[in-house]
């Protein structure tokens, strides 16, 4: 079924600031939007523009809004309206979402476009193409690497394998590869017992806070690739912090989220890791889990892009109960209170340097980790400011923008190194990689901080 | 004969710039007088549908066949200003079976390739269609251009030979012993391309022959030598939206109607229309009813219109005409067929012949007929070249190019001006100089408005039917100014000015009927814009022009009158 024969109306209501936008698909069971309504809302004002962290350093990207609206006013249907090959330079932060007064689709717009040009217009034996698909593929690339963390870990960063892979492929040498831990998320979840061993952890803290133990507190955890190849600690702070509220915690069969693909507008590949990720979530939605994410572009893909993009059965009612992290404990716990009379101590004990990433700024989490942790005794945060940290994904591993990606962190760089903390935090993984990267510090997750200052 | 005759066309519109090129074609002397712009009359304000017939095919079969013929040529010789869009005539469960089996059989009497499809057809072609929509008939109609098509038949004329006067208005014929020899003309600016604050003036000009294709006016040109020309202008309105819903033409198939067609046009799709006599084709009024109506009934096909952002809204009169022995009471029973009416014959007055009724798809029919009639007073017997020869623009062309490469333009854009352009894009858009955006809703350059200006003169009308800059939705609101700035240096601040105004007064009387929603906060935006960045809501320069010489240098910072170092960006602080 698609939206079309859901939804007859095309329902911008006038005048629509923020309204929701419900395109119709040109062909029903394909992915080709016709977002030219889109187009309706824009006033030209130009907002968008001055708020896009690219074209502030690219003087060749025209900017978001020749991108979104300007563009698909000016294209039709027919396949011989081809889509501007700068669309390409967009890193899909999603800062010209954020920043139009008038509810303009424009993150959507700028995927949609995107996807047309990869898959029409796009060279598939290119050298940009293969290294777009390879970056895009993380989860690929890491599956096979945590096969062989150790091996891979080195040979990854080995310089002469870097400078053949910029040499061939486009991919920046100037940063380090992560690292791949040597046990992943989900083979600790396995040896943990899996769900069973949460339902009884969680039952266990519910008598232990007094509350019902048959309580209907149960969430299915999406960890994204990054938590469970990358940096477990995360993940395993998410489940032991869920337990200690008493939920019970799932860790259904997923795949990447699809934001590098987005960005690098692989939709097709995409679509295949959507189609899995919804349904296994959408059949754990309906016997009343919600879904929550610890990376918040993971949370963005699921709640936002993937209704924009696909029409998949039961998206709709994933993309409405799915959640970031420490937002759904806000929502359903006093976790300000449970953090203010707690304290933490050790490792964690520490000023931190927050950077809020772009995509959690969408979704108005921005502030969440600095309000919650400066009543924490024992540690501190600060803001590093609202500039977007310059890498978005797989945008600032591209040689050709590797430059500009330093160019568009380098405010936060300067924060970072003004604020007290020596230590940063943020929820994204490749900001994380940013700010590692320019500023040298150790980068932790506010579930890692979350859970010294509460899980004894 | 030994000299060429000298004909006078009166009239810029469709018609008129026809005839002058046929005519031109033909070897005659040919002056076209347009009192405004071309296409400054109902031309410029119809509904840019190139008819296949299928409206006709009922009620009207004769006009049906003449418009599938014309159909087939201007998709010939005028293939950058017309769109093949093919057209639906969709019935909904609640219209007549009766009326859409005739239709089917109309169209097969006229020879109009049609065809049935179902309703899930149908919207397959056309996704916002309505659910319920129960079948269609599809048509080869097609979208035009009028502004386009109008320009490159006036020029094709000139590069025959002829004198094209716009801004001349017909203040009188000159008869001579019962004869008409001529006419009187007024010039707003002076003869050739206008240039505001021109000084005009009053031109006679002697003609072998006239023809009055003024339209909805032919009436006013015929009581100059009181002849009696019944012309029944009848209005209708056109709504624009701000983009394309549909992408093919979409006609109610139900007898006669307002409100039953939507053409996708340019960047836009355009609402119509409504059938109202009216007494003066200048002066008539226009009501915010007829567009609601436009937008509440075309809804019942295309549902999304409902919610859709409208960006303007405008009037034209139809020339409509019938033998006074007919006695239509309602202005829709009036043919759409077009009649020459030669005075000689018909009052016994020599030199003129009027031609009204008519539409704009058959233009070139008509245009053939007249020359053929004016040929025929002559004796000359030249036949007829305008169904072959392509009109300037139009001559072989190809859309899919290399933008980037060829014209260093990014693809939407590069796309929109090629078509704009046709075979004349290469010619325009190839230049050495920088070539940023002016308009960028319509995505139109700096080379293509600077090839406008070398068309039309200073104004900036002119420029804008010819680019379609600040056609879009923004309605001249970031780029009017931008426009003006492009003709200085060849024009002095004073005539940029003027053309400025001129523009944005024209801008703002079509968006009065679209202020709700959207385009009232693009109408806010625009007014701050233009109030704090222009001075337009109170302009001490107003009327005068400025002594530019009269401002001194500023203050430089030794507090000495100003000399080469003074700071012209503001300075900084403690300068
Ligand atoms: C609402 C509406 C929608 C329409 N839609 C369509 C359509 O979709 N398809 C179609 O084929 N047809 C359509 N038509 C019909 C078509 O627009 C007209 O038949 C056609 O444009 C008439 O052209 P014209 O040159 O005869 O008249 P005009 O365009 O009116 O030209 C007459 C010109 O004479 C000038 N003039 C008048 N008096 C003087 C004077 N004293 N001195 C100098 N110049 C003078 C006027 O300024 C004017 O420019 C529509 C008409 C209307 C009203
Ligand atoms: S998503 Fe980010 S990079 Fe792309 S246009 Fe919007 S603001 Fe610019
Ligand atoms: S901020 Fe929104 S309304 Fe303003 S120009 Fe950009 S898309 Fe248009």
């Amino acid at each position: 079924m698609s939206d079309a024969e859901e939804s007859p109306t095309f329902e911008p209501a006038a005048p629509n600031t923020g309204d929701e936008f419900e395109p119709v698909d040109v062909f029903p069971d394909s992915d080709d939007f016709d977002l030219r309504p889109g187009a309706d809302s824009c006033y030209k004002c130009s907002t968008c523009d001055t708020n896009c962290p690219v074209a502030e350093v690219d003087d060749d990207f025209p900017g978001p809004k020749f991108q979104g609206p300007e563009q698909w006013r000016l294209k039709q249907t027919d396949d011989d309206y081809t889509v501007d090959d700068s669309i390409m330079s967009c890193s899909n932060c999603m800062r010209c979402d954020n920043a139009c007064p008038s509810g303009v689709p424009l993150s959507q717009m700028h995927n949609t476009a995107r996807g047309e040009y990869v898959s029409e217009q796009m060279d598939t034996l290119s050298v940009e193409y293969v290294r777009n698909r390879i970056l895009a593929n993380y989860r690929t690339s890491a599956f096979l690497a945590s096969k062989v963390p150790r091996l891979a870990n080195v040979a990854m960063n080995f310089g002469p394998a870097r400078w053949l892979m910029e040499k061939t492929l486009g991919v920046t040498r100037e940063r380090d590869f992560p690292e791949f831990a040597t046990q992943t998320f989900r083979e600790w979840w396995a040896d943990r017992g899996g769900a069973d061993a949460s339902r009884r952890n969680a039952r266990e803290r519910r008598e232990r806070r007094g509350e019902p133990t048959d309580g209907e507190k149960k969430v299915a955890y999406f960890h994204g690739c990054y938590s469970n190849y990358n940096t477990p600690e995360v993940g395993k702070a998410m489940v032991r912090v869920y337990e200690h509220f008493g939920y019970e915690v799932v860790a259904p069969e997923q795949r990447c989220s699809g934001t590098p693909m987005f960005a690098n507008g692989m939709l097709a590949d995409a679509r295949r890791h959507a189609e899995v990720n919804v349904s296994s979530m959408s059949d754990l939605v309906e016997e009343g889990y919600d879904a929550v994410a610890s990376c918040t572009s993971c949370s963005m893909a699921l709640r936002q892009e993937y209704p924009e993009l696909f029409d998949i059965d039961g998206i709709e009612e994933v993309a409405a109960n799915t959640f970031e992290a420490l937002e759904y404990l806000r929502i359903n716990e006093d976790l300000t209170g449970a953090v203010r009379e707690a304290e933490v101590s050790g490792d964690l004990a520490r000023e931190f340097a927050y950077h809020a990433p772009c995509h959690a700024r969408n979704q108005g989490l921005d502030r969440q980790a600095v309000e919650l942790f400066r009543d924490l005794e024992g540690a501190g945060i600060e803001d590093v400011g609202e500039s977007c940290s310059g890498i978005s994904g797989t945008y600032g591993w591209k040689e050709e923008k590797y430059e500009k990606s330093m160019e568009i962190g380098e405010e936060m760089f300067e924060h970072m190194a003004h604020a007290e903390g020596e230590v940063g935090m943020t929820e994204c993984p490749t900001c994380a990689m940013q700010m590692e990267h320019g500023s040298g510090y150790e980068i932790r997750h506010p579930l890692e901080l979350l859970e010294a200052a509460l899980v004894e | 004969m030994a000299s060429t005759p000298h004909i006078a066309v009166l009239g810029g519109g469709s018609t008129g710039a026809g005839i002058a090129r046929d005519l031109a074609m033909r070897g005659l002397d040919v002056t076209l007088l347009e009192q405004g712009n071309l296409t400054h009359g109902t031309t410029g304000r119809m509904h840019g549908l190139l008819h296949s017939g299928g409206r006709y095919a009922v009620s009207d079969q004769a006009s049906a066949t003449e418009c599938i013929e014309e159909n087939r040529v201007l998709r010939d010789i005028a293939s950058h200003c017309v769109e093949m869009t093919g057209g639906l005539f969709v019935k909904r469960p609640e219209d007549s079976e009766a009326y859409f089996e005739a239709k089917l059989q109309g169209c097969a009497d006229c020879g109009i390739p049609a065809e049935v499809v179902s309703g899930e057809e149908a919207r397959a072609m056309e996704p916002h269609l309505a659910k319920d929509v129960d079948k269609a008939i599809s048509v080869p109609d097609g979208a035009v251009d009028p502004f386009r098509l109008v320009v490159a038949n006036a020029a094709s004329a000139q590069e025959h030979g002829a004198r094209i006067e716009t801004h001349s208005k017909v203040t009188d014929l000159l008869v001579e012993d019962g004869e008409i020899v001529g006419v009187e003309v007024e010039h707003a600016s002076g003869p050739g391309k206008r240039v505001h604050g021109t000084e005009g003036g009053t031109e006679e000009i002697r003609a072998d022959y006239v023809v009055n294709a003024t339209g909805a006016w032919a009436g006013r040109i015929g009581d100059m030598a009181d002849l009696d020309i019944a012309v029944r202008p009848s209005k209708g309105v056109m709504t624009i939206m701000n983009i394309r819903q549909v992408d093919t033409v979409i006609n109610r198939c139900k007898p006669k109607g307002d409100a039953d067609i939507i053409v996708p046009h340019e960047t836009t799709a355009i609402l119509g229309t409504t059938d109202e006599e009216v007494e003066d084709p200048e002066d008539y009024p226009e009501e915010q009813w007829e567009v609601d109506m436009m937008i509440d009934t075309l809804s019942e096909l295309v549902p999304m219109l409902q919610e859709a952002r409208t960006i303007r809204s405008f009037w034209g009169v139809r020339p409509l005409y019938e033998p006074p022995d007919v006695g239509s009471t309602d202005p829709t029973d009036i043919t759409r067929d077009f009649f020459l009416l030669d005075h000689e014959d018909r009052d016994g007055m020599p030199g003129m012949t009027s031609i009204v009724g008519g539409k704009f798809t058959t233009y070139r029919m008509m245009g053939e007929q007249i020359s053929d009639h004016v040929c025929g007073k002559f004796g000359i017997d030249a036949t007829c070249r305008t169904a072959a020869e392509p009109l300037p623009g139009s001559e072989d062309f190809s859309v899919l190019r290399d933008y980037m490469d060829e014209f260093g333009l990014r693809s939407p854009i590069g796309r929109r001006s090629v078509e704009r352009l046709g075979s004349r894009a290469d010619e325009v858009l190839q230049t050495d100089r920088p070539n940023p955006t002016v308009c960028e809703c319509e995505g139109v350059t700096r080379a293509e408005v600077q090839d406008a200006i070398t068309q039309s003169g200073s104004d900036l009308n002119a420029v804008r039917i010819r680019t379609r800059a600040t056609m879009g939705n923004c309605q001249g609101g970031i780029c009017s100014h931008r426009l003006a700035n492009e003709l200085h240096r060849e024009y002095d601040q004073h005539v940029v000015r003027q053309a400025w105004d001129e523009l944005l007064q024209e801008r703002w009387k079509g968006q009065r009927h679209a202020l709700w929603g959207e385009q009232l906060s693009q109408a806010a935006l625009n007014y701050s814009l233009h109030a704090t960045t222009q001075n337009r809501d109170h302009d001490p320069a107003d009327g005068d022009p400025v002594d530019f010489a009269a401002f001194d240098d500023g203050v430089d910072h030794t507090g000495g009158s100003g000399g080469a170092d003074v700071a012209a960006d503001g300075g900084r602080h403690g300068d």
